[in-house]
């Protein structure tokens, strides 16, 4: 037995063990990408490397046997900031979109491609599922939403955008028109109360997520009935008020507590809510000067002044969301903001750290060019943009939906939640444009029934060559070129379909990022 | 033989097997002669592209199913080394030297030229007719003829812009005229009689020698003189090529340098004649030295005499010291009696008689010697390390993949030391304990590879090596293996793999090879001059050797000096001289009219010494301590024309190219590098490229796993820790030495009279021809090729 220490904590492994079999036995996680478990070390990615005996090299944790008595530093800053740096070297070459582009652009973070997979094959109720995840009024946002999303979608410049905005319309009007509206469920009650002032987009929104958490919410308004802006700012023809209210009925339904006419300043203060609530949540929209004023609230340029990972006040227990922050003429950037609110305030309720700053990790592929897109379209129906036959204000009909649904290329990576990758980015912060270099063509070989390839996610790992050669492929794969342009491919240039007859699979899963992937994860 | 899997392996377009003409059958005949095993696959790639000039799929096909090599395997290999080319090529290939020296004096703008010449289209390397195809290659190793370009396996030195398309014609001249490339062994001369020795190395039949050698053959046969020409090794004058020594009896030897073909009569004539009519024709003595790097056309142009008491080559040849190159210019490389009688293999011999193998390795550590690859690790340790292995099986190895732009020793000492170096590697053996070894010399070393074969040959035919050496019970099988084109294949563990038939990766070490090598067996790697001194070593003793140099670092280091200096060459000297002695005194210092600037001293892993700091002695620590390394031996010099940014671009062009792309901060962090490098020679970079330049250098030089990844980055550190100042004038969108063509400009002065030459020479139609007019440049058009400036007669065109 070895007797070594790692961070500081003495460990006891088996002669021949490895630097990471070490530190995984004692519980330090040490991130790897190209390591095989129960092969040989081949390391190439680096970004498992330690410091051994205080050295100026560092060692790749996978390939460096033990030795008793050894040092090792897996988690300094030095460290930690070499292992950024390779992995910010591998995202300079990294071309591909986490989430699709028109998810990417939604300020909601609509999960548009899984929504489009579920419309498409006709699971329209899971669809409205996915859909309310992120937006809690989307048959009203379906009428009044600027479709920024479809600005983003990679079809916009060929032959027009998938109808996003309409296709999320389309599961929202079906779900109401039910009879049975989706109403989600909702933990057991925490006991917490918290009051928001203001029933705009922002605060149904909130209302809509907190009571999921169990906490219990009263909502006020300076206004008879709810819905603030929507109601008294959108013209009827754009969206019919039956419509808000079905949406707001929902809300109600579950558990919301709506207190109309009521102005906070005059007739209820700031701290009497404050006293009487765990928590408050501001979603006014645009306030004047005086109120900022009279309610003691520091300000900013553009509105209230919040903490953008807490999003509170400069008042303790008084957070603020949507147009009363920054002014903003789209109600899904209210709808948006009343989500993240609704989160930050349970962290606060829990009396846990804020989770994250701000958005997931994700690469973008950026603008592509008409030659570059012909591969993707390979993904989607081929057919034109549908409009839908009684009109745009009727909506789609459920078979039109369907076919509109499937012209969604799906261009979100299939491994967006597995990718390892893209893991180990978002732990060490790492900045996926800090090394800006030539982008290289975006390339995609569907030759293979089983496997989807695409070269701009490789990290030349080898992984796949490895297992295919272990798979006794008889083509297999192999490391072409050497250098910056260093890739796998099939001997005699012939098909990935020759190369990989029996491996496909077992590489697909092996691969570390998105560059391989099975044709069935993708929905 | 026909087989149904053996006809159909082409996808129906290639021919059977039992075409005898066939690719197949080719393979088949090579396998049949060479082998089929695993460490084959590189020869036998070689042996094809030999054939065919690149690799036909239907004969790697081949090659797989009789060899039983994996498809994978090949496509790895055959892709990784860049001597192998996948695409079929023009009739001749014209190589670009882009080595340090090379790219110094404007390799760029001669590649761009023939550009131009063959006018190849867009991302062409072929010319419209299929004639010639035109590669880069990164050194030659020729580098004092600098700028090179090599066609076919002729080498054309001092090339500019202008010369080029008179040098692809001169190629196709000589075509017709068939010539012998071998020089035979000859008998020694009967005594009484003249000898001309020719210097026949491969830089100086890059300068032209092989035709001199030719005429003073003819002019011998014409006039019946009493004389015999013979081919002599390498003297490191460089700067005085083509060269000729006649030597005759009970006279001073007489050295003519820069010799012309048309003129071997008139040298035969006064020296082969009758004593009496010497001394008729006097030979003027000019100051061609320090006129010579400023001439521009590879023909040799006028003709001295030298006397090796003249004061320059005094200056030269004096305070060398020479051990690895002893005697000089009089051994002739291949003759083996020309080195046994000059102690050749006394050391070996004793060694024998002696048989005691500790105690050469008592004395090569007591001498102190180092390995001269680059690293400076100590050589009794590591043959001390090879003979205490259990393991019965051992193997040395001689390194002469000489990769390092800018550096020609080795190639020198094998093309003209080849016994020597042979004799070193017997001892290394016979002391290690190991039966066979392995010389792995660049593919790019054609007559290197050639002589050493050779000499392998004639020392098994003398009993020196091969089974029972000097009749002892001592045998030794040494074979010579041929690199590929691999930089990264300098390092230990990537040359064994190459060796071993693989990919050049480098391995995670420990294990070193002195404990796991050559298929897992002990062995002995060290680098061609480290052999070559080890002859010495035990001819003098240990006590001797380690009288020269200093306290850390013994003995003598050769060295090839090059770029911007009046004499280069290669050079011998005790370590500890200061770079000041070599660049001012020995080599004459740079050019007249420009100051000293900088000495670029290992490489792509060395870096760049400012003048301030060249009384740095040679010295494996000092080096360090300032931020270069000794590395291989080459030392470039810069002057004021001289980029630093731009010369940390190049360097990192060239090791962003040769990395094997195995860990990613050196696969991907190279080429991040370079891209700031770039933008910075473009005038495009921000102000914290710098910052991020030299975090990313100081990364990749902590997480890269061998030798190149962490060495890499020190062209830009040093560049940066002494010449920031170069890098912020960047920033501002200015190049003080002028060089980067992006940030440099034209124009044209009053001084212009309208004479139209200009106009003439250029390249791209950037200056409209206005007779007796003021001439003026097109910025957008101009490629800055230079031309226009060198052909102005009243210097008129300035670079701003």
């Amino acid at each position: 037995m070895v007797t070594l220490t790692i961070d500081d904590i003495s460990v006891t492994v088996s002669e021949g063990s490895t630097v990471l079999e070490a530190a995984r036995a004692a519980g330090i996680a040490i991130p790897t990408l190209c390591h095989l478990p129960g092969r040989a070390p081949r390391p190439s990615c680096y970004v498992c490397m330690v410091r051994v005996n205080g050295g100026s090299r560092l060692m790749p944790a996978c390939a460096t046997p033990v030795v008793d008595g050894m040092r090792v530093e897996s988690q300094s800053e030095s460290v930690l900031a070499v292992r950024r740096t390779a992995i910010e070297l591998l995202l300079s070459e990294h071309l591909g979109d986490c989430v699709g582009p028109c998810e990417g652009v939604c300020p909601a973070h609509l999960e548009t491609p899984r929504m489009m997979r579920q419309i498409a094959t006709g699971q329209f109720r899971e669809a409205l599922i996915t859909v309310k995840r992120s937006i809690a009024l989307p048959a009203t946002l379906g009428r009044i939403c600027p479709e920024l999303c479809e600005k983003g979608c990679r079809r916009a410049g060929h032959d027009g955008p998938v109808a996003v905005c309409l296709l999320k319309r389309f599961v929202a009007d079906h779900d109401l028109a039910s009879g049975d509206p989706y109403i989600p469920p909702c933990a057991p009650s925490t006991g917490k109360r918290v009051a928001i002032i203001g029933s705009g987009p922002a605060g149904l929104s909130a209302a809509y997520y907190l009571l999921q958490q169990g906490h219990a919410c009263t909502l006020f308004d300076a206004h008879a009935l709810p819905g603030g802006m929507l109601r008294y700012g959108v013209p009827e023809e754009l969206l019919p008020r039956d419509v808000l209210d079905a949406e707001i009925r929902v809300i109600l339904q579950m558990g919301a507590e709506f207190r109309g006419n009521v102005r906070i300043g005059a007739e209820l203060s700031l701290d009497q809510l404050r006293a009487e609530y765990h928590a408050v949540l501001l979603a006014t929209g645009a306030l004047q000067e005086r109120e900022f004023l009279e309610a003691g609230l520091a300000r900013s340029a553009q509105g209230v002044r919040v903490d953008r990972r807490t999003m509170q006040t400069s008042l303790p227990g008084v957070f603020a969301a949507g147009s009363v922050v920054i002014a903003s003429r789209h109600a899904v950037r209210a709808v948006a903001d009343g989500r993240a609110a609704a989160e930050a305030i349970g962290h606060y309720l829990a009396g846990v750290a804020p989770s994250r700053t701000g958005k997931e990790f994700s690469v973008h592929a950026g603008r592509l060019e008409p030659e570059e897109l012909r591969p993707y379209l390979a993904c989607g129906s081929p057919e034109p943009r549908l409009i839908p036959s009684g009109g745009r204000a009727a909506g789609f009909t459920p078979e039109e939906a369907q076919r509109e649904a499937q012209r969604c290329l799906q261009c979100a990576c299939a491994r967006a939640d597995t990718c390892a990758l893209r893991d180990i980015a978002e732990r060490l912060g790492a900045n996926p444009t800090r090394f800006r270099g030539t982008r290289r063509a975006f390339e995609v070989d569907t030759s293979h029934p089983e496997v989807r390839f695409e070269p701009g996610k490789c990290i030349a790992c080898g992984i796949c060559v490895r297992i295919a050669a272990e798979q006794g492929e008889t083509l297999g794969l192999g490391m072409q070129g050497r250098g910056f342009g260093l890739h796998p491919a099939v001997p005699f240039r012939e098909s990935l379909k020759a190369g990989l007859r029996t491996a496909a699979r077992a590489c697909a899963a092996a691969c570390p990022t998105g560059a391989l992937v099975l044709v069935s994860d993708r929905g | 033989m026909i087989t149904a899997r053996g006809t159909n392996v082409t996808n129906g377009t290639g021919t059977c097997a039992t075409d005898p003409l066939s690719p197949a059958a080719f393979v088949d005949a090579r396998v049949a002669e060479q082998g089929s095993g695993p460490e084959q696959l590189i020869p036998l790639l070689q042996a094809i592209q030999e054939r065919y000039r690149y690799l036909p799929e239907e004969a790697l096909r081949r090659l797989c199913e009789v060899t039983g090599i994996r498809p994978a395997d090949v496509l790895e290999v055959s892709t990784f080394y860049a001597q192998f080319r996948l695409q079929p090529v023009g009739e001749h290939l014209v190589h670009v030297c882009h080595g340090t020296a090379c790219h110094v004096r404007g390799a760029q703008r001669v590649h761009d030229a023939l550009v131009r010449c063959l006018r190849l289209r867009d991302g062409e390397d072929t010319d419209p007719e299929g004639q010639f195809t035109v590669q880069s290659v990164a050194c030659l190793g020729c580098c004092s003829l600098a700028p090179v370009v090599q066609i076919d396996d002729a080498l054309y030195g001092h090339l500019t812009p202008d010369c080029v398309t008179g040098a692809l014609k001169d190629f196709l001249a000589r075509q017709r005229r068939a010539h012998s490339e071998y020089v035979p062994d000859m008998p020694p001369a009967p005594s009484g009689q003249t000898e001309f020795r020719v210097i026949l190395d491969s830089c100086c039949v890059a300068g032209g020698t092989r035709r001199v050698y030719e005429a003073l053959q003819e002019a011998v046969r014409h006039t019946g003189a009493r004389a015999t020409v013979r081919p002599a090794g390498c003297t490191g004058l460089c700067h005085l090529i083509p060269m000729v020594e006649v030597v005759s009896p009970g006279r001073e030897p007489v050295l003519y340098a820069r010799v012309r073909p048309e003129e071997a009569e008139r040298i035969v004539r006064q020296h082969g004649s009758p004593p009496g009519l010497a001394g008729r024709i006097r030979q003027i003595w000019t100051d061609v030295l320090d006129h010579l790097l400023t001439d521009a056309t590879w023909e040799p142009v006028t003709r001295h005499t030298v006397d090796k008491r003249d004061p320059p080559v005094c200056a030269y040849l004096g305070p060398q010291r020479r051990i690895v190159t002893e005697h000089f210019g009089a051994i002739a490389p291949l003759e083996i009696d020309s080195y046994i009688a000059r102690d050749g293999f006394v050391a070996l011999r004793r060694c024998l008689e002696a048989s005691d193998p500790e105690g050469v390795i008592r004395e090569i550590t007591e001498a102190g010697l180092r390995g001269r690859g680059g690293a400076g690790f100590p050589t009794g340790i590591k043959w001390a390390k090879v003979r205490a292995a259990h393991d019965p099986i051992r193997y040395v190895i001689c390194n002469g993949d000489e990769g390092d732009p800018g550096a020609f020793m080795d190639r020198m000492l094998l093309e003209s030391f080849p016994y020597r170096v042979l004799e070193g590697m017997a001892i290394a053996a016979f002391a290690v304990g190991a039966r066979e070894g392995f010389l792995y010399i660049r593919a790019e070393y054609p007559q290197a590879v050639r002589n050493v074969q050779e000499a392998i040959r004639r020392c098994e035919a003398r009993g020196l090596l091969g089974e029972r050496i000097l009749g002892t019970d001592f045998s030794l099988r040494l074979r010579v293996v041929q690199g590929a084109g691999a930089f990264v294949c300098g390092e230990e563990t990537a040359l064994i793999a190459s060796i071993e038939g693989r990919r050049g990766t480098p391995r995670l070490r420990p294990p070193y090879p002195a404990e796991q090598g050559l298929w897992g067996h002990p062995t002995c790697i060290n680098n061609v001059e480290t052999y070559a001194a080890v002859p010495w070593i035990l001819r003098h003793g240990a006590q001797a050797y380690a009288a020269i140099g200093t306290s850390t670092s013994k003995g003598t280091k050769v060295f090839s000096v090059t770029g911007r200096v009046v004499r280069g060459g290669l050079i011998e000297v005790p370590m500890g001289v200061t770079i000041r002695q070599i660049v001012e005194e020995i080599c004459g210092g740079v050019p007249p009219g420009h100051t000293f600037k900088a000495v670029q001293i290992g490489g792509p892993s060395g870096g760049c010494l400012p003048a301030a700091l060249a009384d740095t002695p040679v010295d494996y620590e000092a080096l360090q301590a300032a931020g270069a390394i000794m590395g291989s031996g080459g030392m470039v010099v810069l002057d004021d024309r001289d980029c630093m940014v731009d010369i940390a671009r190049y360097f990192l062009e060239f090791t962003q190219k040769e990395s094997c792309g195995q860990c990613t901060l050196c696969r991907v962090g190279t080429r991040r590098l370079l891209d700031i490098l770039e933008r910075l020679c473009q005038g495009k970079a921000h102000r914290d490229d710098l910052d991020r330049l030299e975090e990313l250098a100081q990364q990749v030089r902590m997480g890269s796993l061998c030798g190149l990844g962490q060495t890499a980055p020190n062209p830009v550190l040093t560049t940066l820790r002494y010449f920031r100042d170069e890098y912020e004038a960047h920033l501002q969108g200015h190049c003080p030495a002028g060089r980067c063509a992006a940030l440099v400009h034209y124009r044209v002065t009053d001084a212009c009279f309208g004479c139209t030459r200009c106009a003439q020479v250029c390249p791209t139609g950037a200056i409209p021809l206005l007779p007796m007019r003021p001439h003026h440049v097109d910025d957008v058009l101009c490629t800055r090729c230079d031309a226009c400036r060198a052909a102005c007669p009243v210097q008129a065109i300035t670079v701003e």
